[in-house]
This record gives structure tokens, sequence and C-alpha cells, in this order.
């Protein structure tokens, strides 16, 4: 017994440090702005080659556990990802086969289909994502799912429609939620199948497409047990929730270095723009979410690493304030930039919208402040409280 | 070089050290806030009654005394003035086990402590350190700190004490303001005018005795009606030039160097003990005002709940980083502009929530307290650096933009 709780996972390890080095070396290589720009004109909107290179140096493989032919890693290490992956504006399928369908199958408990699916995903062979949402403002309740599921003999036989599913357009594994007599329930579908129809939408966030897929009698692979998806899913999106606020602080922590380099570099009236208070003081203002946006994402990813009673508070924390804390350093970013940053051609805007979009994705601020009183309980009586 | 004892071997005596002289408090060390229960204030400064504060002092001394003789005093510190030489973590350790005892704590001696004890580790002579640092750990001496004055606040570079030399004394006169705790020091840390000029480059430091002749020391109201602090007097005070800190001319270096350990400790403070902070303490009120089903309260609750925590995380983080031996640099003072920005958010939240009881004293419960939030919150903004002073320092250290001219 130790008076004092050390969260040594909250300092930076020599490790860390290498994996950080190792993934931004990566994205530099891949992923420049340039090459980003490019390949998100593209058809699927990233590039295969990069998606292979992270498969070799094990990126794809970091949460799988080894009895899957995975890493074994942990939330803070997946944080660390995340974080180069949001400064990179990375397009790629990362978020979606790893935060989602990765936590999507470890939360099931599903041994079979872990071993049979994880090792693929692993791999970097088998690129999947997570088709939960419907409707808008349905993404939290499972109890609005629509889509339903009826048994064939083994299989089950999906029918329903999903929306705002991240690289739905390239995936090669769905993994959906649908209802069944026996309740909410996790299925895995192949995309290939007659019966699914998937649609690339025309998605604010030009870095990570959104896609509609429509299931018409598909052949679904249940997942866990018959019914028992709700947890599953409120674990999973917990757990997305942690690794898109590294992500947003990451990509915040790039559109703060935008602006400070700018500021230093760009005159006007005589000197440069960065030694006026008014866009140093901002700066500064960007600066302080930037660094609380990573204490936030981080002490989450710690809490979940280590099962602490703090994680479902930590958690929607660590949501509310990385999104709107990105969002606004982005804002900001252009408006620093001044008319440069309102162009096509600079970054400022992939930033802006990656922002907006990543803010809504799994539920925005309201959604996460009002979650956080419900988890403290505040609702409920001071004797059941 | 000597092996540390083992973390749970330390716990273990200092566990007996306390017990043997402190009673255990009723519960743990965070015992739940209960409403109706006791007094209902809402501590934003320290700010004893006169009468209450000179009776704690020798219990205070005495708590210091025996941590000392008990080698609890100075933990972390260098054993060759008197510390342990254990890393910070035990000290750390330590603080979270004494608050299990009702022992006197250190609350009091947070400038001594926290902001002049460091800063004479870092710029004294030995002998200095030989001569302070025990006196301080061991609460022999209290020290406060003299920098501010009337024309030179947020400009502090624009110091006119002056300090004049005659042989090897120096004379002082001038007059400081906003001092914590002049009232109960010994020493003070006095930064003053030794040449006309250059700028950061005229000002030596010098620990300047508080009972001497020509030191006057008067409370200063602040506008929530209590005093804090204090304007201080000094007519021609002599001190040796033993007492210099630092070399002539070098004042500004000694200051900033307090600066930053006051930064520190009021980023510290953000959920420190005073409890202001307290989402229990919260809630309650909510449940006691009948708001807690309304999502309007609800939604603002959960808003203000983000930014207390995320200040709180982000104070760990820092502290873990300290532990790990990774010293935090400039980017520390963040923390302090998000604790001024969230006693803000507090009293708004609060004040939305008590309605018309924040504005008149109805005599219930746990209400009317909360204002010391509302008239404490333009304090914090401003001591220890007003906010724009801080993004100023951090503009150019942290992110290295050009200095305004």
């Amino acid at each position: 017994m130790s008076a004092v709780r050390a969260r040594p996972d909250l300092a930076i390890s020599g490790e860390h440090e290498e994996l950080r080095d190792m993934v931004r070396k990566l994205m530099t290589d891949t992923s420049s702005p340039a090459r980003v720009r490019e390949v998100m004109e593209t058809k699927d909107g990233f590039d295969r080659a990069t998606w292979s290179t992270m498969a070799e140096v094990g990126l794809l493989a970091l949460l799988v556990p080894e009895r899957y032919k995975g890493l074994g890693q942990g939330p803070v290490e997946a944080g660390i990802v995340f974080e180069e992956m949001g400064r990179a504006l990375y397009p790629g399928p990362y978020f979606a086969s790893v935060a989602l369908a990765t936590n999507a199958l470890l939360c099931s408990g599903d041994e079979t289909a872990c071993s049979d699916l994880l090792p693929g995903i692993a791999a970097g062979s088998t690129i999947a994502t997570l088709a939960m949402v419907e409707a808008v403002k349905d993404w939290d309740s499972p109890n609005t799912v629509r889509a339903v599921a009826r048994r064939n003999g083994a299989a089950w036989i999906l029918e329903g429609a999903k929306s705002f599913v991240p690289h739905g357009h390239a995936a090669d594994l769905l993994l959906v939620t649908a209802r069944t007599h026996a309740g909410l329930s996790l299925f895995a579908v192949d995309p290939a199948d007659p019966g699914v129809e998937t649609r690339a939408l025309t998605s604010l966030d030009l870095t990570r497409r959104l896609a509609a897929v429509v299931f018409a009698g598909a052949r679904a692979r249940l997942v866990g047990a018959d019914g028992g998806a709700d947890p599953v899913v409120a674990s999973t999106v917990e757990r997305a929730l942690i690794a898109l606020a590294a992500e947003q602080a990451g990509g915040a922590a790039r559109c703060l270095e935008m602006s400070v380099d700018y500021a230093k570099q760009r005159e006007q009236f005589g000197r440069p723009i960065g030694s006026f208070q008014a866009i140093a003081h901002r700066c500064v203002e960007m600066l302080q979410r930037v660094e609380f946006a990573r204490a936030a994402s981080r002490y989450a990813a710690s809490c979940q690493a280590t099962g602490d009673d703090e994680l479902p508070v930590a958690a929607r924390v660590a949501a509310a304030y990385c999104g709107r804390a990105y969002r606004w350093v982005a804002t900001e970013n252009i408006q620093v930039h001044g008319g440069l940053g309102f162009t096509w051609e600079h970054d400022a805007q992939l930033h802006y919208r990656r922002s907006w979009a990543s803010e809504t994705l799994l539920g925005n601020a309201e959604e996460h402040y009002m979650a956080i009183a419900d988890r403290l309980g505040l609702g409920r009586t001071k004797e059941t409280a | 070089m000597t092996e540390d004892p083992p973390l749970e071997e330390f716990l273990a005596a200092a566990e007996v050290f306390l017990a043997s002289r402190y009673p255990r408090r009723e519960s743990e060390d965070r015992r739940p806030f209960q409403w109706g229960e006791g007094s209902d204030e809402v501590r934003v400064f320290q700010e004893p009654d006169p009468d209450e504060e000179a009776e704690a002092m020798p219990r205070i001394r005495a708590w210091r005394a025996a941590l000392w003789d008990a080698g609890f005093a100075w933990i972390s510190g260098p054993p060759e003035y008197g510390g342990r030489g254990l890393p910070r973590s035990y000290e750390a350790a330590f603080t979270s086990l004494s608050r299990k005892f009702d022992a006197p704590g250190d609350a009091a001696l947070t400038v001594s402590l926290g902001m002049i004890a460091p800063t004479i580790l870092r710029h004294a002579d030995e002998r200095q350190k030989h001569e302070y640092l025990p006196a301080l750990f061991r609460a022999d001496l209290i020290a406060c700190q003299l920098f501010s004055e009337p024309d030179a606040g947020s400009d502090l570079a624009s110091i006119r004490a002056k300090a004049v030399r005659d042989g090897d004394r120096w004379r002082i006169t001038g007059q400081k303001v906003w001092t914590s705790g002049a009232h109960l020091a010994d020493v003070g840390e006095i930064i003053c005018q030794t040449a006309p000029g250059p700028r950061h480059h005229n000002l030596t430091a010098f620990m300047v005795d508080m009972h001497a002749p020509g030191v006057t020391i008067r409370p200063l109201r602040q506008m929530t009606g209590g005093a804090s602090f204090n304007e201080v007097f000094l007519d021609g005070v002599e001190v040796g030039d033993s007492a210099r800190l630092g070399a002539e001319g070098e004042g500004w270096r000694v200051a900033l160097t307090t600066l930053s350990y006051e930064r520190n400790a009021m980023g510290h403070s953000a959920f420190g003990g005073a409890g202001i902070l307290s989402t229990d303490r919260l809630m309650q009120l909510i449940r006691h005002a009948g708001l807690a089903g309304d999502p309007l309260v609800k939604r603002r609750f959960g808003e203000l709940v983000t930014e207390l925590r995320v200040a709180r995380y982000a104070q760990e983080v820092t502290a873990e980083r300290m532990r790990a031996g990774q010293s935090p640099g400039p980017e520390i003072a963040l923390n302090k502009l998000a604790l001024s920005a969230n006693m803000a958010r507090l009293g708004e939240f609060v004040v939305s929530v008590l309605g018309s009881r924040a504005i008149a004293d109805t005599g219930q419960w746990g209400t009317y307290a909360w204002t010391s939030v509302v008239l404490g919150a333009p304090g914090y903004r401003l001591g220890g650096g007003s906010d724009e002073i801080l993004k100023n320092m951090i503009a150019e250290r942290v992110l290295g933009l050009p200095r305004a001219t």
C-alpha cells in the first residue's frame, strides 16, 4: 500500500519516444501534406502502399493481443500513434480499423471471432470498420437501432441501413449493430456480399470519408452473444473516443505549429505579426488548449490502461475537451494566417474540416457534457449517490 | 553513495512518526462533503482571523521542528543543508500520508518553503544556504516576498525601492505592496534598485530582517473584504552585505526564479485542499437548489467539470513527469492561467445556480458563502503575474515569438 498512486504512464518513457519518432518519420515519408492532397482526390482516398508499410512496421497490430498475432500494446501506446496520425491528417482507415473495429471485436469477448478476424486486421489484409449509426442523433442510443437480423440456419440475415461509416467505402469487413429477438447484437458482414450496397458520401472531412451502407438480405456472422451488444457498443465508443481525443490533440498541435511558424515569418507594418500581442496571446491560448488536450487524452488512455474508476468520466472529459480544443485551434489557425489561410491550397482548411467532422463523429461536446453529469450521478439523490 | 530506503520502509517510519504525535483523521483524507454540516466557508484566499492565526503559528512551528528532528522536514533537499536527499516521489508520498493525520500542515508556509527556499538554494552563497535553509525548513524563520510596488506591478523591473551601499552595509528605503504573510514573517526576500540602470541589470536581491527598525507592516484590505496581503514600508532599513542574495545587479534573475516557483505553487492549488473545486460539493449545491433535473444546469455542470478535470489531469501529468525527473519548463504557467479562468467559470456557474441567493444573504446554509469565489476570481487573474504578463512570457519563452516592441 502506497499513500500516493503512481501513474508512470503519464510521463513519457524512452520506448514511447521511440514509438512517436518512428510514426512521425513514417508519416513524414509517406503522408506529407502534398501527398495527402494527392491521395484524397483518388477513389480510395488513401494510399494502399502506405497501408502495407504501416502493416509491416506493426502499427495495425498494435492493439491486437499476441494470441491473435498482434503486438498486445495498450491505449497509451495507441494514443501516441493517433496523435501522430492526427498531426499528419493521415487519410487512411487507421481509425476505422484500429480504434473502431479492433476495439469492437476485443470488447465483444468473442474468442472465435477474434481469432478468425483479428489476424487479418493486424496484417493489414483486412480493412475493417464499424457501422453503428443510422439516423442523425441516434449514434449513442442503441435503442434506436432499426437494422434487424434474423437467424437462417447457422447464419444470420441482415436488413437495414447504416450511415456515417468511417472508410465504409474501402472496408473488407463491416462490424454492424442490429436488433434480434434477444436485443442489440453485433455482426460481421462481408461488404462484397450481394446483399450489401456501399456508397461513399460527400464528406466535410476530405481526409476521412464516410459511407452509407444498405443491407438487403446480407449474410452476417454473429459476434459475441445474441442480444449482448449494448455493453460492447458502450465500451467500444468509450475506447474510440479516447483514441479520437489523441488524434484531435495531435491535429491541434500541428495547427499551433503552423500558426507560430507563420507568426514569426509574416511581416506586416514592418514587423513580424507574432510581435503583436493580439497574435502572440492568441497563440498562447492555442498552446494552452493543445497542452491540455494532450494531457486529457493521455490521462484518459492511462485510466483505460489501468482500469481506473475515473475512466467513464475521463473518457468523456477528454472527448469533450479535445473535440472543442481542436476545432478552436483549427479555426484560430486560419485567422492567424489571414487571407492565405482561407485559400484552398493552404492546409489550414484540411484541419478545419477534420476538426468539425471529428467533433461530431462520435457525439459532440454537448452530449459529452450531459454524459459527464450522468456518470458523476448528478441526477441521483444524495441517498442513492 | 548510500542506497535510498525502499518507499514502503520510508512510509512505515513516517506513519510511526505521525501517529506518535497527531491523531488520525476520523475517515480518509478526503472526507465527503456533508451538506449543512459545520462551516459553509468557501475559502478562496487565506484570510484567517488575525487572532486565530497568531494562535496557530506556535503549533505550526512546533510541527516543523518535529519534522526536522525526525528527518521529514525537507525530504528531497540536499543533505549538506539538512535535507534528506531522497527523490521527490518520497516527498509527495509523505505529504499524502500526512493528510491522514490532524497535523497543522504547511499551508501557511507556501511562500517560505515553496518560493523563497528554492530561490535561496539556487542563488545564495554557501554561508547563506547554511544560515537560511535549515532555519526555513524548521520554521525557525518564516519568509515573505517583497517584490511588487505601487508603481511596479506588471512592470516589475521598474522597482524603485533603493538600497544604498555604505561600506559593508546597505540602507533600504521604499514601499512594497501585495506581500502575503509579511506580518508573520521573520525575513523577506526583497528586490531593490542598486543602480540607475541599465534596466534588468540595476536590481539586487537581499534577505531583510522583518523585525528590523524602519520596517512598518500594514494589512491591505482587498475587494473581498478580507486582508491576505500587506503593505510594507522600509525607511532606511540596514542590512549587511552578507544578506545580499546573488551578485549586485543580478536581482532580476533572482526574482524570476521566485516568480516561477510562485506560478507553480498557484497552479498546484487548482485542486488543492480548499475543496472549492469539489465536484461533490457542487452537485450537492445543485440538488439543494432543486435543479438536478434541469437539463440546462446539467449541461453547464458538465462543461464546468470538463474544464476543472482537464486542469487537474494536466497537473497530474506535470507532477508525474517531475517525479520521473523530467523538469517542467515555463509552460507550467499554463496551469496558472487555467486556474484563474476556472475560478471565473466556477463563480459564473454557482451564481447561475443560486440566483438571488447570491446577491443577498438569506441565511440559508451554503449559499451566500459562494460569493467569495465571485469576489476572489479577479484577484486570481492578477496574482503571480497577470494573465497578460504570463501570456507575454509564454509567447517569448515557450513559443519563441518575437518580443513585442
